[in-house]
């Protein structure tokens, strides 16, 4: 059975029930997939597939250039390089000397300490997608840190494509980074509309036409002797384009990329061989590192900056897992025989557990807090809170306004006309120069943490009124205990009734608002009372007359 | 690192050629077979097809079949079975006979003819099947001859690759075993699909559906089981002492079948598409990368010659065939037409034969050139069937047949298209229900789709950023389209696609945005937030200045809050306590 179409069909029937336990537990699928490689390892030849693998690595990087988002990040990202870095020395010195006191060379224990530092992407972010749309802080903090460490680890991989840590081979290596770097941003600007204008609306075409570009960076990086990764990399950014314009081609990309990533966590799990005691201890170790240890020092770093410390202890455990970079830099490593066969097994074995343990911690991240904080283990700072808010310390009979989006904003415009004293609780940075501007009193913190309460005095306010539908804010608040009444929203009527069972005066719910609208409008047109002309125009018109322009 | 190189030539060859045949307006098979003659032995020599290559080309064709088999659904393939095995056997052996007639009028000898006869009477799966999905064709009831005739096609040529395989057959007893073997697979294989179709797979993918990667890769898996049973039936039978081949792209097809009953077929359709493109692209550019320039045109004379011959007699063979079980006369032109080239089959039997001892290589390189040329040139005639058909139309008219068969595809006309069932929308549902004969409406969620359909309304499960699925909720002819996606590209890609005539409710977030859909034609634009805001602004000013009121008010609209939960379709009474 040794043809490579049988290989291929093993790993990804062998693979299934583990996706469906993947499914059942919602789990991150990557984990999943190096245990079921783990398991098919048995009956394949993972020397087939590595060739597909290396695809697989190729277009996880490539995505990974394509999908970069460098604007948003920038708010956050000064908070966030001191404690990454901070991290990943301390933790990174803690796996070599893991490495060392078990015998491991110190040039192998070198990617033990890589291991244990990085933080995965594409587990990480998985997990953090709800976190990110809602735009708070430690979504932003989260993704900033797993930015500042994937760039580094983009840099290592292009150091150790070397091969030999001396100066002469690391610096034409980085110097063939900079080169495709360069190469990148001209096809990026030249060569891929010339694309689009050739393929016409061919998508097959524009995928192609994408994969080729790839395939010829990839394939240069090989004729000088550099990283395929750094050639993946340089593609994903030349291809970078706005998603829209583009639908299908990336819908495309993405399909393919899934396949061959999912058979490169597959090889990468059949490449593990036996495990024997010495292996199984530096996963243990690997483990506690990563799952406890590297956790630990982000919060306490981050605490140290001035954040919440509730803020603080969910970023860290949105990163305590082995990253995916890792994996391909002990897969390369292993590859040009820096890496013996142990360390690269228990890095991926490590890598597996801690992905899943990661996962678990994130789905009860709250509980962990809360077991944390009321054991007094975490105490936070309010210096930022304070040194960021400004109001009366003496205000009272105020109205408090939860978030300071669209509806915040409103409400505080009827708060002034009708003169009546507010404070604006917000906690995301990037409004924050407009509430700044805008708002008479505010207190910058997050609404989930009971300092910002204390501070925007909760307890001489008139009213709260939250513009935010996130359940656990919502019952916080009807917590406080606060004599104010309550005003709230929620994201579906099921909820606001529970909330205004729990006392809450009113509850608002969006959606309904707007089924609300839409019947009365489709109604309108469909009985012939208006004509969709008619209603448009009345739209436009009151968009404008309400938003000006 | 170890990366082959030829994978990457192929593909950048593709590219370019495939890009110049865009730019002069060719089908970009042309340009990928172009670009596998160019590369390979016969002009400039630049690739040998490696392992990795050759798998992939294989999972091409088992992933276009897999496709195809999503498309169908059961019952379609069911009606036309019997005309369609009635149909494939006689038309091969027609076409032998042509075949060989031609080959020993050209000189060649009787094995060599026996061997042309039986390499050419096969038309190509990946070009028939890959122009109809292209065109959008291949669940038309064309199409689906033209598949049916394709897949009784393949099984026989499994039977004769393993044949020829087995050396020069003692007795004829000995085909009609491995004939009975093959038949025997395929059946319960078949059986084995359609089982897991009624019993496992409905559970098991409503489990998945609402999670993207793993539902993508489980129905990849799902395939591959098929594939790998096919691929190592040997070995599988082996210790019952049977000797059999099962081509992959049956069991691919199976498997595709399977899910065809499932409502998230066409979300995969659109997963695997791209995938199956890439493949298939590798596959044409590798058909030519296997011979000799000596051996590809020793024959080149006698290989035009025939194909000069054998395409209209083929197209001859087939219209007669279709005639006779009655298909009116579109169909059996359309259907027709897109059969009349020589397979890639042709030249793996060459291959076979040549291996086996049977014929030469430069017959091998003959039995090549006509399918390469035969195949390309066949591209044009499917690319322009239906203007072929109106052309000969007139005169084709007097073949027309009484009471043709019936069979096409459902298409919606001036319907309403609602995407994504939620709070929002549910309550127009009904609204829409009342004015317009067909409601379609698209959601991402299974149970929405159970749901939905239980309530009567057509659902398709998929993503509408898809084309497919904007397709085949036939947004083009909507008479009204409600989208309750706030997402920007969602409602803009909505509004470039839809008639003019058709009123467009979207949703937005932003100002900005909303101004911008208008402007692209949006009749109404309904931001939640910005309502919710409103709401929110109302009742504060109210309790600011009239805090009894408020009470009133609120306790009014909680009533109505608690009605809505306990009935949620109640839309008349839907008025807020504030408003008007």
């Amino acid at each position: 059975m040794a043809d490579l179409l049988s290989t291929v069909a093993i790993l990804f029937i062998v693979a299934g029930p583990f996706l469906l336990v993947a499914n059942r537990f919602r789990l991150p699928t990557v984990p999943l997939l190096i245990v079921a490689g783990i398991f098919a390892g048995v009956f394949v030849d993972e020397e087939l597939t590595l060739e597909l693998a290396q695809y697989g690595i190729a277009l996880l990087v490539f995505w990974f250039g394509v999908k970069i988002e460098l604007s948003t990040v920038r708010t956050v990202l000064s908070d966030s390089e001191i404690a990454t870095l901070a991290q990943i020395l301390v933790v990174g010195s803690l796996g070599v000397g893991l490495g060392l006191v078990l015998g491991v060379p110190f040039q192998e224990s070198l990617y033990l300490g890589i291991a244990a530092a990085l933080s995965s992407t594409i587990v990480g972010v998985f997990l953090l997608q709800r976190e990110i749309q809602r735009n708070l802080v430690r979504g932003r903090l989260a993704e900033s840190i797993h930015f500042v460490q994937d760039l580094i680890a983009v840099i290592l991989l292009l150091v150790l494509g070397a091969g030999a840590f001396e100066l002469d081979p690391i610096a034409t290596q980085l110097g063939y980074g900079v080169l495709f770097f360069i190469a990148a941003i001209l096809v990026n600007r030249y060569v891929f509309d010339l694309l689009g204008r050739l393929a016409g609306n061919s998508s097959e075409l524009m995928i192609v036409g994408s994969v080729s570009i790839l395939v010829l960076f990839i394939g240069t990086a090989r004729l000088v002797d550099v990283s395929i990764v750094v050639g993946a990399f340089a593609a994903g950014l030349a291809i970078r384009h706005d998603r829209e314009q583009y639908l299908d081609l990336f819908n495309g990309i993405e399909s393919i990329r899934d396949f061959f990533v999912a058979i490169f966590f597959l090889t990468i799990g059949a490449l593990v061989a036996v495990p024997t005691l010495e292996k199984l201890l530096l996963v243990a170790g690997l483990v506690v590192l990563t799952a406890v240890v590297k956790p630990a020092i982000t919060t306490v770093v981050l605490i140290f900056q001035g954040y919440e410390a509730r803020t603080a202890t969910l970023t860290s455990l949105g990163i305590d897992q082995v990253s995916e970079f890792s994996l391909i830099i002990a897969i390369q490593a292993l590859l040009l025989g820096a890496l013996g066969q142990t360390v690269f097994d228990a890095i991926i074995m490590a890598a597996a557990v801690t992905m899943i343990t990661s996962s678990l911690t994130q789905r009860f991240d709250e509980r962990i807090y809360l077991f944390l904080a009321d054991r007094n283990l975490i105490r936070g700072r309010h210096g930022r809170v304070d040194a960021l808010s400004r109001l009366p310390d003496d205000i009272t009979d105020h109205v408090i306004i939860v978030g300071y989006g669209r509806q915040g904003r409103k409400l505080v415009d009827a708060c002034e006309n009708l003169e009546q004293s507010y404070v604006v609780v917000e906690n995301d940075p990037e409004i924050r120069p407009l509430v700044r501007e805008e708002c008479d009193a505010f207190v910058f913190g997050d609404a989930m943490d009971r300092y910002t309460w204390e501070k925007a005095r909760a307890g001489a306010a008139r009213l709260i009124l939250s513009t935010v539908p996130y359940d656990p804010i919502s019952r916080l608040i009807l917590e406080l205990g606060v004599e104010a009444d309550v005003i709230l929203n929620a994201s579906d009527v099921e909820t606001a009734l529970k909330l205004m069972d729990e006392g809450a005066h009113y509850v608002v719910v969006a959606d309904l608002l707007a089924g609300e609208q839409l019947v009365t409008y489709t109604s309108a047109i469909l009985s012939g009372e208006m004509t969709p002309e008619e209603l448009r125009d009345g739209r436009v018109e009151a968009l404008r007359s309400r938003h000006g322009g | 690192m170890i990366l082959t190189v030829d994978l990457a030539i192929i593909l950048l060859s593709a590219a370019l050629f495939g890009l110049a045949a865009r730019q002069t307006r060719q089908p970009t098979i042309i340009g990928y077979i172009l670009a596998g003659v160019v590369i390979g032995p016969a002009v400039l020599g630049l690739v040998e097809v490696g392992t990795l290559t050759e798998t992939i080309s294989e999972l091409g064709l088992a992933f276009l079949l897999f496709l195809l088999g999503i498309k169908m659904r059961l019952e379609e393939v069911r009606d036309i079975l019997v005309p369609v095995v009635k149909i494939s056997i006689p038309q091969m052996l027609l076409v032998a006979l042509a075949g060989g007639g031609i080959a020993l009028a050209l000189g060649f000898g009787g094995v060599e003819a026996l061997i042309i006869a039986l390499a050419v009477m096969y038309s190509s799966t990946a070009v028939v099947i890959k122009m109809l999905n292209d065109k959008d064709e291949a669940t038309s009831l064309h199409g689906k001859i033209d598949v049916g005739i394709l897949l009784v096609q393949d099984i026989v040529v499994v039977i004769l690759l393993a044949v020829l395989a087995a050396g020069r057959p003692e007795s004829l007893g000995e085909v009609a075993v491995t004939l009975g073997v093959v038949l025997g697979l395929v059946a319960l294989i078949s059986v084995a699909a359609l089982l897991a179709s009624r019993f496992v797979l409905p559970s098991l993918f409503r489990r998945i559906a609402g999670n993207r990667d793993v539902f993508f890769l489980i129905s990849i898996s799902w395939a591959f089981i098929f594939v790998l049973v096919s691929s190592e039936i040997n070995v599988l039978l082996a210790p019952f002492g049977i000797e059999a081949y099962l081509s992959i792209e049956m069991g691919a097809f199976l498997a595709g079948l399977a899910i065809a009953q499932l409502p998230y077929s066409k979300e995969l359709q659109e997963r695997v598409n791209p995938l199956t493109d890439l493949f298939v692209m590798v596959f044409f550019v590798t058909v030519a990368l296997d011979l000799e320039a000596s051996e590809l045109l020793f024959y080149w004379k006698e290989a035009l010659a025939t194909v000069v011959l054998l395409m209209p007699l083929k197209f001859l063979i087939f219209f007669v065939l279709l005639r006779w079980q009655k298909f009116d006369v579109e169909t059996t032109f359309l259907g027709s037409i897109t059969m009349i080239q020589v397979s890639e089959f042709g030249i793996i039997l060459g291959v076979a034969a040549f291996a086996g001892g049977f014929v030469g290589e430069e017959v091998l390189g003959y039995l090549t050139l006509i399918a390469l040329l035969t195949m390309s040139l066949s591209v044009y005639f499917i690319e322009y069937n239906h203007a072929l058909y109106r052309r000969f139309a007139p005169f084709l008219e007097r073949f027309d047949v009484e009471g043709a068969f019936e069979g096409g595809k459902r298409e919606y006309d001036g319907h309403a298209v609602l995407i994504g069932y939620d709070q929002v929308t549910r309550n127009a549902l009904p609204l829409l229900a009342e004015h317009f004969e067909d409601v379609v409406v698209v959601d991402r969620q299974a149970d929405h789709i159970k749901t939905l359909e239980s309530e009567g309304y057509t659902a398709i499960y998929g993503d509408f950023r898809n084309a497919t699925i904007r397709k085949s909720a036939g947004l083009k002819r909507a008479a009204f389209v409600l989208s309750s996606s706030v997402e920007l590209d969602v409602n803009r890609a909505l509004l470039r696609e839809v008639s003019p005539d058709a009123v467009v409710f979207v949703e937005a977030e932003q100002v900005d945005a909303a101004r911008e859909l208008y402007e692209q034609g949006a009749h109404c634009v309904i931001m939640s937030t910005r309502l919710a805001g409103d709401r929110l602004a109302a009742y504060l000013k109210t309790y600011l200045q009239d805090p009894d009121v408020l009470k009133r008010v609120a306790k009014a609209d909680e009533e109505l809050l608690r009605d809505l939960a306990a009935i949620p379709s109640i839309h008349e009474r839907m008025v807020g306590g504030l408003d008007g």
